[in-house]
């Protein structure tokens, strides 16, 4: 059984929202489902080790190469799919400059 | 039109690529009101690549097999310049930056993309009732759902509204849908088609595949997108044989397949259908002692997967940003209100089996089961070259017979995940009909080879089409 205060933890660790009739529901399902998956337990896992990854494992590199930025493939696109941004003409003379904006990671108390 | 009658058209001038798309996209018109099966339609993208194709075939050249064959590309796989929404309000908005790998092969090859096709949101589901977009309907019987989660890809091709399409499958959501719109569905071995594009649900367990409307079909595209590339680590490149030249192939059926919860119409048709392939393979009762676990199992690696991954859709590069007092009510509130319910259940799900003091309970376990299933196979492929099941235990249901219940929807994809634990290749045919409620369905019969042996799965396949 999953508790309401392990909902809010979670909810929080995620960074996810939910309603109030959400939550409700949530709690319901979730128990649901925890009760199932725990079939697992009786499982004899003794003499196995844990799969991490459906392929062989192996190491593969690439090339290191450095890459700019502003020469790359697709960077307008990535540019223009960006939430909040705003164009001026200060930094550079002639030329736009586009800057992607974020709410500051820390906050002033 | 399947692809190759359709090349052998194509060559002799007996049919033009712009004859092809212009009637796709008339019964797209037609049909796409009722079905959502398509989010958008590339109506003049596809047509100038069809006049290129006429004109380049106009002016001699031999046309490649895959030359102005249209394809409906699920919503989850990018195509530069066009949007890529995984039928999410999150991303509703958000353009893609760069072609996916297998875009990128089907274009040299030739290919035209005649619209993106809705899905469970994220494909997280098993009905593509799931979308912010709509439900898809079943056009065998419009009151019942296609399956999913690449549901909108499997109606375009049974409503044949696209020649063939691409979609994607983390625990069967290209097969099941092509079982429920009595179609062809190709999961291929793990590592055998690049993700690179794909938008990641669980990494170690996804792959796109083809669904089509014959198992040749299947084995073309297969063939077109398949190999290793550079932008997707865990592709390989591996070339397959059969093993026993002259020898009959041997086909087990998994008792484990057989049992409790499935419908005895759909065992009966596939007994039936064994009856018939009995001249040309050999049958033997195997065990797959530990498929009871595959779908607990998934449930913790599947959702585990997820949280990290759907990580990366916070309101900030990209898609849907909602206003908040600070960075972390900016990612709660883009996250709450741009990400449907079920999508995030398994964000909650996976970061609590992954949250300290649960870890080795669940996540820890769940990779241990994992192995035991994986053994289950390879024991399997000591005894036989394939293993036949049905692809679902239940004919396609009913528009919100599911969906208030997570567990059940979960339960319609209990022959289809072991493939995805294991990594093994798996291809859903139809194997004969099953009248219900006054409509004709298909039964989906499930093949599963060894990995990178996909090459037996289209042999056999092709031998369930003829018998049939």
């Amino acid at each position: 059984m999953i508790s309401k205060e392990d909902i809010e933890h979670l909810k929080n660790l995620a960074r996810v929202e939910f309603g109030e009739k959400e939550t409700e529901a949530l709690a319901r399902d979730l128990s649901g489902i925890l009760d199932f998956i725990n079939k697992l337990s009786e499982a004899d896992i003794s003499e196995a080790s844990e799969t991490t990854h459906a392929a062989e494992i192996m190491n593969v590199m690439r090339k290191d190469d450095d890459e700019d930025f502003f020469e790359m493939e697709g960077r307008e696109s990535i540019v223009s799919d960006f939430p909040e941004k705003e164009t001026s003409k200060l930094l550079h003379e002639g030329t736009e400059s586009v800057w992607l904006k974020v709410k500051a990671p820390i906050q002033k108390e | 039109m399947a692809i190759k009658e359709f090349h052998e058209k194509l060559k002799n001038r007996k049919t033009s690529a712009r004859e092809a798309v212009s009637g796709y996209l008339e019964k797209i018109k037609k049909e796409n009101s009722v079905l959502n099966a398509f989010l958008e339609v590339f109506e003049e993208e596809a047509m100038r690549g069809a006049e290129e194709v006429d004109s380049r075939i106009a002016s001699g050249e031999e046309p490649g097999g895959l030359w102005g064959v249209p394809i409906a590309v699920k919503d989850n796989i990018l195509i530069k310049g066009n949007i890529a929404s995984a039928s999410s309000k999150i991303l509703g908005n958000y353009r893609a930056a760069y072609d996916a790998s297998v875009i990128t092969k089907l274009k040299k090859a030739g290919a035209i993309f005649i619209g993106r096709t809705n899905m469970d949101e994220f494909a997280m589901g098993s009905s593509t009732e799931n979308s912010a977009y709509g439900p898809t309907k079943n056009p065998l019987d419009t009151k019942r759902v296609p399956g999913g989660s690449s549901g909108g890809s499997a109606a375009a091709v049974a409503a044949e509204m696209s020649m063939a399409a691409l979609g994607s499958d983390t625990g069967g959501s290209i097969r099941q849908p092509a079982a429920f719109c009595g179609t062809v569905g190709l999961k291929p071995t793990y590592g055998a088609v690049s993700r690179s594009g794909l938008i990641a649900m669980a990494s170690s367990l996804d792959q796109i595949g083809p669904i089509t409307q014959t198992v040749e079909d299947a084995e073309i595209l297969f063939n077109a997108i398949k190999g290793k590339d550079i932008y997707d680590a865990t592709s390989t490149e591996k070339n397959t044989s059969r093993k026993p030249e002259d020898a009959k192939m041997k086909i087990g059926i998994p008792e484990e397949y057989f049992a409790e919860g499935l419908d005895g119409r759909i065992r009966d048709t596939i007994d039936n259908l064994i009856e018939k392939m009995k001249g040309r393979f050999s049958f033997r009762e195997i065990s797959l002692p530990h498929t009871k676990y595959a779908v607990s199992c998934y449930y913790i690696i599947m959702p585990a997967e997820v949280s990290s991954n759907m990580a990366r859709f916070d309101g900030i590069r990209y898609g849907a940003r909602k206003h908040g007092r600070d960075l972390a009510e900016i990612y709660k509130k883009s996250r709450g209100e741009g990400i449907g319910l079920e999508v995030r259940r398994r964000i909650l799900l996976g970061t609590y089996v992954l949250s300290h003091g649960y870890y080795d309970a669940y996540y820890m376990r769940a990779q241990k089961v994992r192995t035991l299933i994986k053994k289950d196979f390879d024991e399997a492929f000591k005894e036989v070259d394939l293993i036949i099941s049905p692809t679902t235990p239940t004919l396609p249901f009913n528009i919100g017979e599911k969906s208030s219940d997570p567990l059940s929807m979960y339960l319609s994809d209990i022959y289809t995940i072991s493939a995805n634990l294991a990594g093994v290749p798996a291809i859903s045919v139809p194997g004969g009909n099953i009248e219900d409620g006054g409509k004709d369905f298909a039964v989906g019969v499930q093949l599963v080879a060894p990995r990178f042996m996909e090459n037996l799965l289209f042999e056999a396949g092709k031998a369930v089409e003829e018998e049939r």
